[in-house]
């Protein structure tokens, strides 16, 4: 286990190093310039070589690199070009509201999605189970923003339930929370789609199998064959796949936050992006590309938890 | 005794039954239509203005209202359905062409080949959908064919991967070792005896991809990456609509509910046809 | 009964005196929470650098925190008036400037000063070196020939190589980019990459925290020289989605924010309880500039053809008249100084009005009876371009002119522009003087990437033959002359000369100017009248700035 987790490690040491360059490259053919973004409509040519010089922009691509490289093993994510606030203390600052709206749908779709998802496998054709797949259609075909902009409307317009600006104050949990409900209710009800479906589907593949079926004959009452054989077959896949819809999730919590304004890392990257702010666009880039590693790395090695029959080689 | 029934006609009827896989197909149908007759259907020229009923609301001449150039809504919902699916069905092809060759390289290949084609997949799969989307269009600029080629490359990693392990069962298996014996060249093996094999499963996953590039496209829009203006797409309508929601609501609101609808419609179809595709369903 | 009549008519009469009287009071009443949270249209800020910044935001803050030698005064921006210099006086043959300082003016404390410290010459001195140096400040081209001494530590002699009149001169050293004075001590102990995210100035209100891409706030400063500031606290926060800001106000996070510049929006906003709504101007010009160097636009035709397809009056109405009004200047509009009327435009014959018919026959004459195409990169920023544009797009198309947008967030579009990337450019902005306006986007030396020092001359005019007589076509002479004429009058009229010389060419069409809106809870009191600012394009908050009770 231990061999397999270095192993796996190790090897995404060289994707990681090209996901690096790559993002370097892209950042650096983006077109438009951070000193111009910097000193805005007003400012002369002259002015603008002059912060070039300085922001270590007109030195050659190579030399760049290497110091990018360089700082990055350093542990150094450098300074943003545009404010000159350092990109590690911004990336900390916001990196909890991601998480917390990251892991708070994750929750809410595991807690929703799993008891719904059974009981549509247990009732197939019934309500229950029709309701759950338009639910779950619904909420797979949803694009993010457009759901945080009706429930934005719904509960902070019409019923002015929940406050809209910013991500709250992290140190008054109470305030947080305020806060976090309505975007955290946005993607945990698309999180909620993916789990039910998921759910649904992985449940019914097991109660067709043999040797439920050989369960069933021997009389053992439908509830005890639900949750002893067939639910524990079933989770592997849920937990699985689970991983899987946390990337996607990173995804669409990039507009949530956006809808919202919400800090956070998806906002920091368009910012950054529209500011051409090579040094905090980068680090960003290389975090998001670091967690989904982390992601994925994690999952196999839940999976091979829930999963005896799955051997480290 | 009842009659033996081939595999298509068991096909076409689980299909049938398949009351969700028929709307979407359906409504897929639909969707198209208007799309490709959308200068007929639509009551007004999308890119006419009139400072005169700027932001008005539902009136029998407009049914949607007008947008802040005086434009009409609905006929602009109309247009803006070509470029949502001109760009939803041409970046997946393009990236069931692009990953399916590659993925069918590596599987074939293995070894090296395999190993430098499914490590690019990897590194590509690294960052979100999204954050990659983004990041290229941004690089590359946003216009139709742009658009195209950014999903398109946003798709081909998922292909790749799809075909890379389909093709890793089928290699073993005796009709490629037949033909492989017989000395066939490797685009004749891999056009003729496997794609063919391998086709239905991509084809059920690129129906449903068709609505994540959809999506994908309106959430570009969204953050200000999408085509430029006058042409009516439904995610710059959205953020369009969300300056002036306080006027005119409905603007975001129908132009969201098209893509919903949309996606919705591309969704059911392709579970439809997974649920056929799938023979441990079938007849579920 | 007539008794009764009385009773009851002195009843009431008493009455609505209680109640008027306590409303009076009541408005006379502050809020006990003296915090305003003022939310832009911004992402982030750039930098708090007062020689550095140049976003609305950014200049809205470093006007909170700095002073310069002279201000506008708040909302009413048109005469200068004292602010750390009390007096000056001006030499004989206007080159020589003498200006007395206060005593009173501290600088915030910083880490190294926890107490602040006194404003002497030297900082003032200091502080305008360094705005004359393209190494510290966006603004160094505004003080070429200009020097700068400190005889005693509350004197300060700006001399200058060449006369310049009185505006010209003031707005060069007034609260305002350049013009702020920054604390010598705070730079030279800490650097300027310390002082961009913690400015140390004179202002009512002091630095406190900075969130990146979410606000920042400043605090009272008790020892400012026109007495502390009623707010206790001002947070500014940047929202860059109009829909968030909008929500927030009504919910009342938000007490200010900077609002669509778009009249319907406005109507619908001021129409909500508690809430009220300023337009203020002039804030900026929308003017499209014609690069002369590009075919098709370096023939007159073409480029007349395309000033007369272009309706103000429709682009304006885009807007609403309430905040955009059509202008026929090529530099600045009115009310600046010496910016053309409608009246002189059309006397002097370069009022191209919107005609399509006259636009197609001038099309045709120029060998283009089927128009042409063209493409144009703009802006995402709404109001101010994409907006615009896509009106013009339109009706550049009723005449056959078919226009391309490419549409690119707004810093890739200032870096395209000046990579002369964009055949015609729509650029909105509003400037001290005529003087800065004509200089910066028509003088030959400042033609985009081959001038002497490149800016904002899109049309290259200056350098090419704008009439087809085998002559380059210039005003650098005019600019310069203007420049040193003392007399103001003859002054306007050598830029509306030169204005006038532009339009014929048609080298700019000049399009609308634009108001902004600000929608602001009914509590808030700015403490000035809104009428007229140019220097931060949104409401100045001042010390006597307050929230009422409500």
């Amino acid at each position: 286990m231990l061999n397999y987790i270095i192993r796996r490690i190790l090897q995404s040491i060289p994707i990681l190093f090209v996901v690096l360059t790559l993002v370097f490259v892209f950042v650096r053919v983006l077109p438009g310039d951070p000193a111009v973004a910097a000193l805005g409509d007003y400012a002369s040519k002259e002015a603008v070589q002059a912060l070039r010089e300085k922001l270590g922009l007109d030195v050659s691509l190579w030399v760049q690199y290497f110091r990018f490289l360089g700082n990055l093993f350093k542990g150094d994510l450098g300074t943003s070009l545009i404010t000159g606030y350092p990109v590690a203390k911004q990336v900390i600052r916001v990196l909890p509201y991601t998480l917390e709206l990251t892991v708070c749908a994750i929750l809410f779709g595991y807690i929703l999605g799993i008891p719904l998802g059974i009981s549509a496998a247990v009732r197939r054709n019934s309500f229950i189970d029709y309701f759950n797949r338009v639910f779950s259609l619904l909420g797979l075909s949803v694009p993010a923003f457009y759901l945080g902009i009706l429930l934005m409307y719904l509960f902070s317009i019409k019923l002015m339930w929940f406050p809209v600006v910013g991500g709250g104050d992290l140190s008054d949990p109470l305030d947080n929370l305020r806060h976090l409900f309505l975007p955290g209710l946005t993607l945990g009800l698309i999180m909620t789609a993916y789990i039910t479906r998921m759910t649904r589907s992985s449940l019914l593949e097991i109660l067709q199998d043999d040797y439920v079926r050989t369960a069933r004959s021997k009389g053992i009452t439908d509830r005890r064959v639900l949750y002893k054989h067939a639910l524990r077959n079933a989770l592997i896949p849920i937990v699985a796949l689970g991983g899987l819809y946390a990337v996607v999730l990173i995804g669409s919590s990039v507009m949530v936050e956006i809808v919202f304004s919400r800090p956070g890392l998806g906002s920091l990257m368009v910012g950054a992006i529209k500011q051409r702010d090579y040094n905090t666009l980068q680090s960003v880039m290389v975090i998001y590309a670091g967690m989904v590693v982390v992601i994925n790395l994690m999952t196999d090695l839940i999976y091979g938890l829930v999963d005896p029959r799955i051997k480290y080689k | 005794m009842y009659k033996e029934l081939s595999v298509q006609q068991k096909m076409w009827l689980t299909f049938r039954r398949n009351r969700p896989a028929l709307i979407g197909a359906v409504f897929t149908i639909l969707i198209m239509l208007i799309a490709i007759f959308a200068p007929w259907i639509a009551p007004h020229d999308p890119l006419v203005q009139d400072p005169a009923i700027r932001l008005e609301g539902m009136t029998s001449d407009h049914r949607l209202g007008t947008d802040d150039f005086g434009r009409d809504v609905l006929s602009r919902i109309i247009h803006g359905s070509r470029v949502s699916l001109v760009i939803g069905l041409a970046s997946v092809l393009l990236g069931m062409v692009a990953g399916t060759m590659m993925g069918m390289i590596a599987g074939y290949y293995r070894g090296k080949v395999e190993t430098l084609i499914m490590r690019g997949v990897d590194v590509m799969m690294c960052f979100p959908d999204l954050i990659l989307a983004i990041v290229i269009t941004a690089v590359l600029g946003a216009n139709l064919v742009n658009l195209v080629i950014t999903l398109g490359l946003v798709m081909m990693p998922r292909f790749a991967r799809l075909a890379h392990g389909q093709l890793l069962s089928l290699t073993e298996s005796e009709y490629v070792l037949a033909a492989r014996a017989i000395g066939f060249h490797v685009p004749r093996i891999l056009g003729r005896h496997i794609f063919p094999n391998i086709f239905g499963e991509l084809f059920v996953a690129a129906t449903l991809w068709v609505g994540v590039a959809i999506r994908l496209e309106a959430n570009l829009a969204f953050v200000g990456l999408g085509i430029s203006p006058p042409t009516p797409t439904w995610g710059n309508m959205i953020r369009e609509g969300v300056d002036v929601m306080i006027n005119a609501p409905w603007i975001s609101i129908y132009s969201g509910l098209a893509i919903l609808i949309t996606i919705l419609a591309f969704n059911m179809l392709g579970d439809g046809l997974r649920d056929i595709a799938d023979p441990k369903l079938r007849g579920v | 009964m007539k008794k009764r009549l009385i009773a009851i008519v002195f009843i009431f009469v008493l009455a609505l005196f209680f109640t008027s009287a306590t409303n009076v009071l009541a408005a006379a009443k502050l809020a006990k929470k003296q915090v305003l949270t003022i939310a832009f249209d911004a992402g982030d800020s750039k930098s708090f650098d007062p020689h550095r910044s140049a976003t609305t935001v950014d200049r809205s803050t470093v006007d909170t925190i700095f002073n310069g030698l002279v201000r506008y005064p708040p909302g009413n921006q048109v005469k200068p008036e004292p602010d750390i210099a009390k007096s000056w006086t001006i030499s004989k043959d206007k080159k020589v400037w003498t200006f007395k300082l206060r005593k009173d003016v501290f600088f915030h404390p910083f880490p190294g000063q926890s107490d602040g410290y006194k404003l002497t010459s030297e900082d003032v001195v200091y502080s305008l070196k360094r705005a004359s140096d393209s190494k510290h400040s966006a603004y160094a081209g505004e003080y070429k020939g200009v020097s700068f001494s400190a005889p005693d530590a509350y004197t300060v002699v700006i001399t200058l190589e060449n006369p310049m009149s009185g505006t010209l001169f003031l707005a060069k050293f007034a609260s305002y980019a350049g013009g702020f004075i920054v604390s010598k001590k705070a730079l030279e102990a800490k650097g300027d990459d310390w002082f961009k995210i913690h400015p140390v100035g004179t202002g009512p209100f002091m630095f406190k925290s900075y969130a990146p891409r979410e606000k920042t706030v400043l605090v009272r400063n008790p020892k400012y020289f026109r007495g502390a500031s009623v707010l206790e606290k001002l947070v500014i926060r940047y929202m860059p989605s109009v829909s968030s800001r909008e929500l927030g106000l009504r919910t009342g996070e938000l007490d200010i924010i900077e609002g669509q510049n778009e009249e319907k929006w406005v109507d619908k906003i001021s129409q909500l309880p508690g809430i009220k709504v300023q337009a203020f101007g002039p804030c900026e010009t929308q003017m499209v500039h014609l690069n002369m160097t590009k075919k098709p636009f370096d023939n007159l035709k073409v480029r007349q053809a395309v000033a007369y397809a272009i309706s103000r009056g429709e682009v304006a109405a885009f807007m609403g008249s309430s905040l955009a009004v059509p202008i026929y200047s090529s530099a600045m509009a009115p009310p600046a100084a010496g910016a053309l009327t409608k009246k002189e435009a059309k006397k002097a014959g370069v009022l191209f009005e919107g005609n399509i018919k006259k636009a197609k026959a001038l099309l045709a004459e120029a060998g283009f009876p089927n128009g042409f195409k063209a493409e144009v990169i703009i802006s995402e920023l709404a109001t101010s371009y994409r907006k615009p544009m896509v009106g013009i797009q339109a009706q550049l198309k009723k005449a056959g002119i078919d226009i391309t947008l490419k549409v690119v967030d707004h810093s890739a579009f200032h870096s395209l522009i000046r990579d002369d990337a964009s055949p015609m450019v729509l650029y909105a902005c509003w400037r001290p003087n005529a003087d800065v306006f004509l200089s910066r986007f028509y003088h030959s030396d400042s033609v985009v990437v081959s001038g002497k020092k490149p800016d904002t001359n899109f049309s290259h005019y200056g350098t090419v033959d704008a009439d087809g007589d085998g002559k380059v076509d210039s005003i650098d002479d005019l600019i310069e002359k203007a420049r040193l004429e003392l007399d103001t009058n003859k002054q306007s009229a050598m830029w509306r000369k030169a204005q006038i010389q532009l339009l014929k060419h048609a080298a700019v069409v000049p399009i609308i100017r634009l108001k902004y809106a600000f929608p602001m809870k009914s509590y808030v009191d700015l403490g000035h009248p809104l009428v007229f600012s140019w220097s931060t394009y949104s409401p100045q908050i001042t010390e006597k700035t307050r929230i009422l009770a409500h």
